[in-house]
């Protein structure tokens, strides 16, 4: 098995990754809230963020839990919400051709908003394959261990925090934060505009169906709107950060 | 449960990165994937802050999440960097519910 792992490029993963760090950690410490609120053990909370590690399915999952959600509901649900990650597997995929299964397997498992979006602009640069996944890893670490610190901060101290400062409001700047730095063309305003309605329209639908349904009204809105206009407007995987 | 979850989270991370590792993307899913960032993280965003409770949209200047998150989305816009986002954002929904709510 080849190697490919390079201490300075994993170093600098660290080092870009750690501003990151800060906006994530009220979203973890709002997971780590919701699922005590949910009625899990402090055991189980930190279980799921070691091991889902993924904010916007922990709190669906605490969420519907707390509702008294039938298993089968959580899981699809999660799932459902999950589904944003088979694009980032999909835009990363070519670039990881050349990689051993053991470092793809901790690409995936690593594999966040975050990582996707610090990192992508970097492989489709640097043909250093071996840099490029250590620096990857080295951001997903730094991810992952201030994730865990932030589920336990919240699990700790989430009853003191009072519900009027609105916490939970960070999760959707978060996201907010990747998405509009993308807004830089027509065809891009064009999937945000039909995405944005087909939400709104669709909310009602159960398990959060809505956000999957309203993001491929957006990708076919993308790719009509790339055939009219012609394909000159290349919208880029580049957010912000 | 947590582990169910936890399996899901990874195959999906894991699905096309073992998928494509041998074969190549056909032209038109990988034009389709380039506008998959866009539409997704508007559907994960629009609905958390258009309702004001769940059902009830609310698309006036009286929504302080809207507000507070369109004063984000111009910052985020323009200065790409999350922390001011995040900050200004927190900031913006803190003070129009002082004054406004």
């Amino acid at each position: 098995m080849r190697t490919h792992f390079s201490r300075s490029a994993f170093i600098e993963g660290v080092r870009d990754m750690l501003p990151m760090t800060v906006g994530l950690i009220p979203f973890g410490i709002v997971c780590g809230v919701g699922a005590i609120a949910a009625g899990a053990s402090p055991v189980a909370a930190l279980a799921m963020s070691m091991i889902v590690f993924s904010g916007a399915a922990q709190i669906i999952a605490a969420q519907l839990l707390a509702a008294g959600a039938p298993f089968a509901v959580i899981v699809l649900s999660c799932f459902v919400i999950s589904l944003r990650f088979l694009m980032y597997s999909a835009a990363l995929a070519p670039y990881l051709k050349p990689v051993a299964h053991r470092w793809r397997n901790l690409v995936a498992f690593l594999l966040t908003d975050q990582a996707f979006a610090s990192s992508i602009r970097r492989f489709r640069e640097s043909s250093d394959i071996r840099a490029n996944v250590s620096y990857f890893v080295g951001g997903g670490a730094v991810l992952w261990l201030a994730w865990q610190i932030a589920t336990i901060a919240g699990i700790l101290a989430g009853a003191v925090i009072p519900a009027s400062w609105q916490l939970e409001f960070v999760v959707p700047l978060c996201f907010l934060a990747l998405l509009a730095p993308l807004l830089h063309d027509r065809t891009a305003l064009i999937v945000f505009a039909i995405a944005a309605i087909a939400a709104i329209a669709l909310d009602s639908m159960p398990m959060r169906l809505s956000m999957i349904c309203a993001g491929l009204a957006g990708i076919v809105a993308g790719v009509i709107a790339d055939r009219v206009l012609g394909r000159s407007a290349t919208t880029e995987v580049e957010p912000g950060n | 449960m947590i582990v169910v979850v936890g399996a899901i989270n990874f195959g999906t991370r894991l699905s096309f990165i073992a998928l494509f590792a041998r074969r190549e993307m056909p032209p038109l899913l990988a034009r389709a994937l380039r506008h998959v960032p866009a539409a997704m993280l508007t559907a994960i965003v629009v609905p958390a802050i258009v309702f004001a409770a769940p059902g009830e949209l609310a698309l006036g200047a009286g929504n302080v999440k809207l507000i507070a998150a369109l004063v984000a989305g111009v910052v985020a816009w323009r200065w790409r960097n999350t922390l001011l986002t995040i900050a200004v954002g927190m900031a913006a929904l803190w003070l129009l519910q002082r004054f406004v709510g």
